[in-house]
């Protein structure tokens, strides 16, 4: 339609990012390869503690893949002015960070070249295979939106046609953050996931650090010169995140009552949050959505640096709470009674007990995780980098 | 039909570990792993006593799968390799179907009666112990208890029962009314682990 359509070539500083992402995937990669071949006891994660870093980040990339989609249908889907043409770029990183979550489930199964079992012996009544289910409608969908986009744009998709994938697309993006809770809201075994919250809850944080990163990556964009935006768009996308944020804290309070205020074990578990082990990162969390909100409600600290400052102290945050809900929820066991245990049993079992073993986080990830996670997330970087670079994602002209 | 259970009587119990051992033997586990356990209900360490003396008061809590009636781990394993057999009750485990994802370690409530072989299975031995039929083990993937089916298909009774020295276990079927397992939860008092979650456990410590 118009030059500014066409892909972006990039500046040398681009093709060094993408050079610099590919080699971290491929080592990361290789650690992958290191994982299976050497066995998961290479990890941080023991039969007590039997998820770590991997599902954090499952959840964490699955999260920051609603802000893109959501920002960008949303305004569609109810007839509202969109923001600023920004919605192919988000889009893309929606898609990239949707690449990004199922790349940490690929590795935190044992044995990943059974893969194809889930689509043959698949059980319904698992809401692990339900979100496997949405996630994969959830790709497929945000890749037509962006399709559709690019096509509605040249006139060969009507603008209806558009409105209503958008509006799937939304409908998609809200289920795939509630069922991905319920991997662990579901599990009665686990006081501090089981919880009617938690759903929603998901939906909320998704859209705090969704937004943030939208804004991020923006402001990024804009800086470099690949599009321009009204500030206007920009003071928008900040109340939205400060909005989000405020959700976010609110449902956060809501549980922490319902389960502190009888007293029971729900106490226990409060306690565990706010004293214990994990307190950094409730406090953290708490405090890092506070600021963030903070900064976007007040007119006068919404420039451009503190925004970009505001939206990593909300991603930040929720990443937090991401490690605070997964290591919070094998903090407490439900049998403690003490026993013999072996390497196999829990991270820290050289401490010698069970209490000891529980005194600080039960969990903690070893090199080779961290290493495997830098690999996963600089897939999705490339896969970021490469679309800005090859994929026609600029703001058409109006 | 059947429903397959077992009685512990915890008054019986001497914390020896011999079920521990009989099980590891019988299924050739690997190395580090047991798929039942002694836990002390007591201190802080095993085999110590909760109080002072001469008021220490102490207890020994064998543990592994409790092959629930309602098992949480059944319901969210993706695959289905994990499962409730229809005939007998028993949760069993297919390892060749595990896809590793360890689901069904975070679904059950039951402390680490689920164990993962984190590392290709190392034995002490060179030569595979046990029953013949016990299956291979594989690496990263789950196992647990599985009531020694390989045994009880057979007509036999599961190892750890057989090995108990102080006869505390018992094993049968709960829906038949004239098993050992039925009369001693008739007429004894028991316990279940965690029954405030709903699995309704197949395993019933006598007290």
């Amino acid at each position: 339609m118009t030059t500014s359509n066409a892909p972006a070539k990039g500046g040398k500083a681009l093709n060094i990012a993408i050079i610099v992402a590919a080699v971290l995937t491929v080592a990361g990669i290789a650690l992958w390869a290191v994982q299976l071949t050497g066995g998961m006891v290479q990890t941080g994660m023991r039969n007590l503690d039997s998820w770590g870093l991997y599902i954090t980040m499952f959840m964490f990339f699955v999260g920051l893949s609603a802000g893109g989609l959501i920002i960008s249908s949303i305004p569609r889907a109810f007839g509202l002015e969109g923001i600023g043409g920004i919605s192919k770029v988000a889009v893309w990183t929606s898609i990239c960070a949707t690449v990004v979550a199922i790349g940490f489930v690929v590795v935190d199964m044992g044995q990943p070249f059974r893969v194809w079992e889930l689509f043959v012996y698949s059980n319904l009544s698992s809401p692990l295979m339900w979100d496997i289910i949405v996630l994969m409608t959830y790709l497929i969908l945000s890749c037509v939106y962006l399709w559709a986009t690019l096509r509605a744009e040249a006139g060969k998709v009507s603008q209806l046609a558009l409105r209503v994938i958008s509006v799937i697309a939304l409908v998609c993006a809200v289920m795939v953050h509630t069922v991905t809770a319920w991997i662990f809201g579901l599990q009665a075994s686990h006081e501090l996931w089981h919880t009617a919250l938690l759903g929603p809850w998901f939906v909320s944080s998704a859209l705090v650090c969704g937004t943030a990163l939208v804004i991020v990556v923006v402001i990024a964009l804009r800086k470099v010169g690949y599009l321009e935006l009204d500030q206007r768009h920009l003071v928008k996308l900040a109340k939205m995140l400060g909005a989000f944020c405020m959700v976010d804290l609110y449902f956060f309070g809501c549980d922490l009552l319902t389960a502190g205020f009888p007293g029971g074990t729900g106490a226990e578990v409060v306690e565990m949050l706010v004293f214990g082990p994990l307190a950094p990162f409730f406090w953290t969390e708490i405090v890092g959505t506070a600021l963030a909100a903070a900064i976007c409600f007040v007119p006068a600290a919404r420039k451009n640096g503190m925004l970009v400052i505001a939206s990593v102290l909300a991603i930040v945050a929720i990443l937090c709470k991401r490690v605070q809900l997964l290591v919070g929820g094998f903090q407490i066991p439900n049998v403690d009674m003490p026993f013999a245990m072996t390497q196999y049993t829990v991270t820290n079992w050289q401490a010698g007990s069970m209490a000891a073993a529980y005194e600080g986080m039960v969990y903690w990830p070893t090199m080779l995780e961290v290493g495997v996670v830098v690999g996963i997330i600089a897939l999705g970087a490339l896969l970021l980098l490469v679309g800005i670079k090859k994929l026609p994602l600029k703001p058409a002209e109006k | 039909m059947a429903r397959y259970g077992m009685t512990i009587d915890t008054k019986r119990c001497v914390g020896c570990n011999a079920c521990t051992v009989a099980c590891k033997i019988n299924n050739n586990l690997p190395n580090g792993i047991m798929w039942t356990r002694v836990l002390t209900e007591g201190g802080d360490a095993p085999d110590t006593p909760a109080g002072v003396f001469p008021n220490g008061k102490m207890r020994y809590v064998t543990l592994s799968c409790q092959h629930c009636e309602n098992p949480a781990c059944t319901k969210v394993c993706p695959v289905g390799a994990t499962y409730k057999d229809p005939e007998t009750g028993v949760v069993r485990q297919d390892y060749d179907k595990c896809i590793g994802c360890r689901m069904c370690m975070a679904a059950c409530p039951y402390t680490g009666v689920r164990s993962f072989n984190w590392e290709e299975p190392a034995y002490a031995l060179e030569y595979a112990v046990g029953d013949a039929d016990a299956p291979e083990h594989q690496k990263h993937v789950v196992e647990k208890c599985t009531f020694c089916y390989q045994r009880t298909s057979q007509g036999k009774t599961p190892a750890c029962m057989d090995l108990c020295p102080a006869r505390a276990r018992n094993w049968g079927d709960l829906d038949d009314p004239s098993s050992k397992v039925s009369e001693l939860i008739a007429s004894r008092s028991y316990q279940q682990l965690l029954a405030d979650e709903g699995t309704r456990p197949s395993v019933y410590y006598l007290v």
